[in-house]
């Protein structure tokens, strides 16, 4: 007899309420008391499809998966026909994410439980997180069929048919709703929302009147609230039917609520045919106009005063820009020099700035009794002037003289440390960093620069202990605390600094935990899919939905993915030795389990105490990464991380040089030909291109090469290459043009320097080319020495030591030029140094 | 600085400034939670990099208990230390307890200081016009008192 047939006989009342008592205890999360009830059933019955099902459920809540999906899996072949074995198995597929074969699975469900709200709501649900949206249409007609009186399903309704594009019937779902809707509350929030979700659907079906009429009854009829959403809506409409004037008292009323909107100044302005992106002298000039009356008219909004900076030139805008200093030195605001230093990228509006900031602190210096305030914020600014400007010793000067006057402001310390930073000293930027925390430890912003400075300067113990000081104290390390809390800025961090130290299965740790944080963020949004439509909320739903869609165009996970991706190409590019592990991943291996190893000794009861509570976290099975990069596939991985960005990053040249160089190994001509072809257009100067377009030339060549002596043509690929490198220009004068041609700078040579090599230059020529970098006039600094000294050890030239001598007399302040021995002795010295300042202090 | 409404795009940036800035933190799920439920009252300030430099994060306690109005709550403020004493705080602080007015017809705007937090109890008092309602014993995680404070909304 086939065990379905067995199956479908009822059970007997004994075991029913059994059932009954075990869905009540599943729903209370008893899952103990829960299994035992369905044993008891299942001991009678151990064919029973639905509690076979069940029990899979309640084994996997107590982490039993694998096993639990087995039962599961065991239910429905004993029981096919029951909504329950096929609810559960979608359960279990939603708890693993898979919406996909969640929803199959529902649907199942629904055709042997027609009406079974529940499932219902929650198929839609899904629905909607995998945006398809006729699935999701079909499931709310449906509840609001069953259910007409619910507020919620009209709500519903309406939403889905805006997404699957069915304006008219949203409006129309909505016309209905509102006409029930007359004997609402006096003022309700969420009918103001609903009604302005409907104006904005007939704004986008460009039945201009109406919205506006729409807007205006309901507004005297004291329904909708939003006074900002509605005008803003409002000059929309306006805009759309050329009425200039509407708009333009719409904005004014903007920016009265809002006096520090540069959107609002933005529109206001393009509504008067001014376009900030695109000026011409006379309105360059009107604009300023209004800038002035807009200041005038809002003293206290600092916006338009800023913005009249901007626009602004010759004369009057060195009037207004003195005016600006002057006032925030003398109020003393920090932010000043961050606030004014776009202006800088105008030559002639740098030259005003200095002339002034200049001008001012002599007038300072030469007063008897300066203003103290103003007086250290003016040398703040001057500080950041200089600095900007690469004088990295006369920004130091003025910091020193600063900090004589004023020891006690650690705004001081911190831009000291941002100058050594960009002077090439990383770990002096950390101390000084550091003592900036110190002169106020409750400031978790001067906690996170130390830290930052320390993890950047490779202490990363310290920066640790740093973190520790504001992260929980229950938590097994201030690491796992800010994963948990995701913290990007913590992560990027350490993964760069693990990177750029070689250890590399930490480095993809931080940088996997990154992508898995996107991925929860893309999960956040499941439960606002029921929940907006009680809420009423939509027009900020629909907000949602739309940057969830382009949550993976995030520069974070951009730059995450792209590092990953560079870690996997270094695992395929190394002789295959063993697995991925580089000679740092095993050192930092090494030194973590005699860490680990001493922690033990030195406190061996804190096992413990660590309670077994569902709440720990779960252990650590790859502590070091050492599994992330033991992947026998790491192409296939890079591509994996690079996929979804030729998608949504498609204005990211980085983006494009990473998906080329993952291309051209895969052998995928044709996409790593569209990939330099994005980056060209993109930024056609870039060195990384051009060392780029080099490389894929010789792999053409090499390609045509065995296509001669062999069978394939490569000859349709061959063509590709013309648009990037013209067919009557040798690869070795695309070169050498390449290194005479454009601004001359440190990264344009070695971009010539590494496409010379790749072409098969002697290394002699190479380190002759890289001479050029002390050329008078080519942009250099600590940063971009210093990867000119990579590269030359890279390729183990014999000018190293020579090139990192000159570096160092050429940086003076720099020490990352330093020997190992160097470095050691000046590290010591200063601490040593910092250990007497201390006991003078006591 | 340009301050303006909080997108739910401004999500990363607010939580990024949360988390350099102060010891409360939060996953990003209640910053959304905030966003899609009181969209009007949470405003941000950011640089001319798009980078969020301030934030106010609020919402409305609109199931208040007996004998208490539908009121305000500011969950979250801050400024980074760079961009201090540009007032932007206060504007922040202002546009949002409009809004609470506005749409939801707020009566009061409430929020919680730890009691050792001089700077923060001196701008809302002294700055914003906010009192002291209650003190609340062990209000924060760390067990710190936090100050309740309360500034009506409505003459």
């Amino acid at each position: 007899m086939p065990p379905a047939v067995q199956a479908k006989k009822p059970l007997p009342s004994k075991e029913q309420t059994l059932f009954k008592e075990l869905l009540a205890q599943y729903e209370a999360s008893q899952y103990k008391r829960a299994l035992k009830t369905v044993d008891q059933i299942l001991k009678k019955f151990p064919d029973h499809g639905e509690s076979l099902a069940m029990k899979g459920l309640v084994v996997a809540h107590m982490g039993r998966k694998e096993e639990g999906l087995e039962l599961v899996r065991k239910g429905i072949r004993m029981d096919l026909t029951s909504h329950i074995v096929w609810h559960v198995f979608g359960l279990m597929k939603k708890s693993e994410r898979d919406y996909e074969e969640a929803v199959k699975s529902y649907l199942v469900a629904l055709r042997y439980d027609k009406d079974n709200m529940n499932i219902m709501r929650d198929a839609a649900n899904m629905q909607m997180q995998l945006r398809n949206y006729e699935g999701l249409v079909d499931l709310r007609l449906s509840l609001l069929r069953l259910r007409p009186n619910m507020r919620q399903n009209w709500v519903a309704a309406a939403i889905a048919y805006y997404f699957n594009g069915q304006l008219f019937d949203a409006k129309y779902v909505l016309e209905i709703y509102e006409g029930v809707l007359k004997n609402a509350p006096a003022r309700d929030t969420e009918t103001s929302e609903l009604l302005l979700f409907h104006a904005r659907i007939l704004y986008e079906l460009e039945r201009y009147k109406p919205a506006l009429e729409f807007l205006e009854t309901h507004t005297q009829m004291r329904k909708i609230f939003d006074r900002t959403a509605v005008t803003e809506l409002k000059t929309k409409i306006y805009e759309a039917l050329g009425k200039q004037d509407d708009a333009d008292e719409c904005w004014r009323i903007l920016i009265d609520i809002n006096a520090e909107s540069y959107d609002y100044y933005t529109g206001f302005l393009k509504n008067r045919a001014i376009d900030l992106g695109n000026l011409t002298d006379e309105t360059k000039a009107a604009a300023t106009r209004y800038f002035q009356d807009f200041s005038t008219q809002y003293p206290k909004a600092t916006a338009p005063k800023r913005l009249a900076l901007t626009y602004s030139s010759g004369d009057q805008f060195a009037d207004l820009v003195k005016a600006y200093i002057q006032n925030g030195l003398e109020r003393g605001i920090p932010s000043l020099f961050v606030d004014l230093k776009s202006l800088y990228s105008d030559p002639t509006k740098l030259a005003e700035i200095s002339s002034f900031i200049t001008s001012f602190h002599n007038s300072q210096n030469s007063s008897s009794s300066p203003e103290p305030a103003t007086y250290i914020w003016t040398l703040y600014f001057l500080a950041q002037h200089h600095s900007h400007l690469g004088h990295h010793s006369e920004a130091l000067s003025v910091l020193d003289t600063a900090l004589q006057h004023t020891p006690t402001l650690p705004d001081l310390l911190t831009l000291r440390a941002k100058v050594l930073k960009r002077a090439g000293d990383p770990w002096g930027a950390w101390r000084s960093a550091e003592e900036a925390r110190a002169l106020d430890g409750q400031d978790r912003g001067l906690n996170w620069k130390s830290a930052k400075y320390a993890i950047r300067a490779q202490e990363l113990e310290e920066g640790q202990k740093l973190l520790g000081l504001f992260t929980k104290k229950e938590a097994p390390s201030p690491a796992w605390d800010l994963e948990e809390m995701q913290s990007f800025a913590f992560l990027i961090e350490e993964g760069d600094a693990h990177f750029r130290a070689g250890r590399h299965g930490l480095a993809l740790k931080r940088y996997k935990a990154i992508e898995r944080i996107f991925g929860d963020f893309e999960d956040d949004q499941f439960d606002f899919h029921g929940y907006v439509n009680r809420k009423g909320t939509l027009n900020v739903y629909i907000d949602m939905i739309n940057w969830e869609d382009r949550l993976r165009s995030h520069p974070i996970y951009i730059r995450a993915a792209l590092q990953a991706s560079r870690i996997y190409l270094s695992i395929y590019d190394r002789p295959k030795s063993k697995a991925g592990e580089s000679a740092e991943d095993k050192k930092a291996k090494k030194k973590a389990k005699k860490a680990a190893a001493d922690a033990k000794k030195a406190a061996p009861a804190t096992d413990d105490k660590l309670p077994d509570n569902p709440t720990s976290p779960p252990k650590d099975d790859d502590p070091f990464g050492e599994k992330l990069i033991s992947v026998n596939d790491p192409l296939e991985q890079a591509a994996k991380m690079l996929r979804p960005l030729e998608r949504s990053a498609t204005w990211s040249f980085e983006m494009w040089i990473g998906s080329f160089d993952v291309a051209l190994r895969r052998r995928k001509y044709l996409q790593a030909q569209r990939a330099l072809q994005y980056a060209k257009s993109l930024e056609p100067q870039n060195p990384e291109l051009h060392v780029r377009i080099l490389e894929y030339h010789l792999a053409l060549l090499s390609l045509h090469q065995k296509g001669t002596n062999g069978s394939a043509s490569p000859s349709p690929v061959a063509d590709l290459l013309k648009s990037l490198l013209p067919e009557e220009v040798t690869p070795d004068v695309y070169n050498s043009t390449w290194l005479q041609s454009g601004s001359p700078s440190a990264t344009r040579i070695l971009a010539g320097a590494r496409g010379a090599s790749a072409l098969g230059a002697p290394v002699e020529e190479v380190e002759s080319i890289l001479q050029g970098v002390w050329g008078e006039d080519v942009a250099i600094n600590p940063q971009t020495a210093l990867q000119v000294l990579d590269y030359l050890r890279s390729i183990q030239s014999s000018k190293v030591e020579e090139f990192r001598t000159r570096s160092q007399e050429k940086f003076p302040l720099s020490t990352i030029f330093k020997t190992p021995d160097e470095w050691k002795a000046l590290k010591a010295s200063i601490q040593n140094e910092e250990e007497k300042e201390e006991v003078e202090v006591y | 600085m340009n301050i303006r409404r909080a997108r739910p795009e401004d999500m990363p940036g607010m939580q990024a400034c949360n988390l350099q800035n102060l010891p409360e933190n939060y996953v990003m799920k209640f910053y959304i939670y905030h966003s899609v439920s009181w969209p009007q009252l949470s405003f941000v300030a950011e640089d001319e990099k798009g980078r969020i430099v301030g934030y106010i994060l609020a919402k409305i306690e609109d199931e208040p208990e007996d004998n208490d109005e539908v009121h305000g709550h500011v969950n979250s403020i801050s400024v980074l230390r760079s961009h201090r004493r540009l007032g932007l705080a206060k504007k922040l602080m202002l546009l949002s307890q409009q809004a609470m007015v506005d749409v939801y017809d707020a009566s009061y705007c409430a929020l919680h200081v730890r009691k050792t937090n001089k700077a923060a109890l001196g701008l809302y008092r002294d700055t914003l016009g906010f009192h002291v309602d209650k003190l609340e014993k062990g209000y924060y995680a760390d067990g710190e008192d936090a100050y309740a404070m309360k500034l009506w909304l409505k003459s």
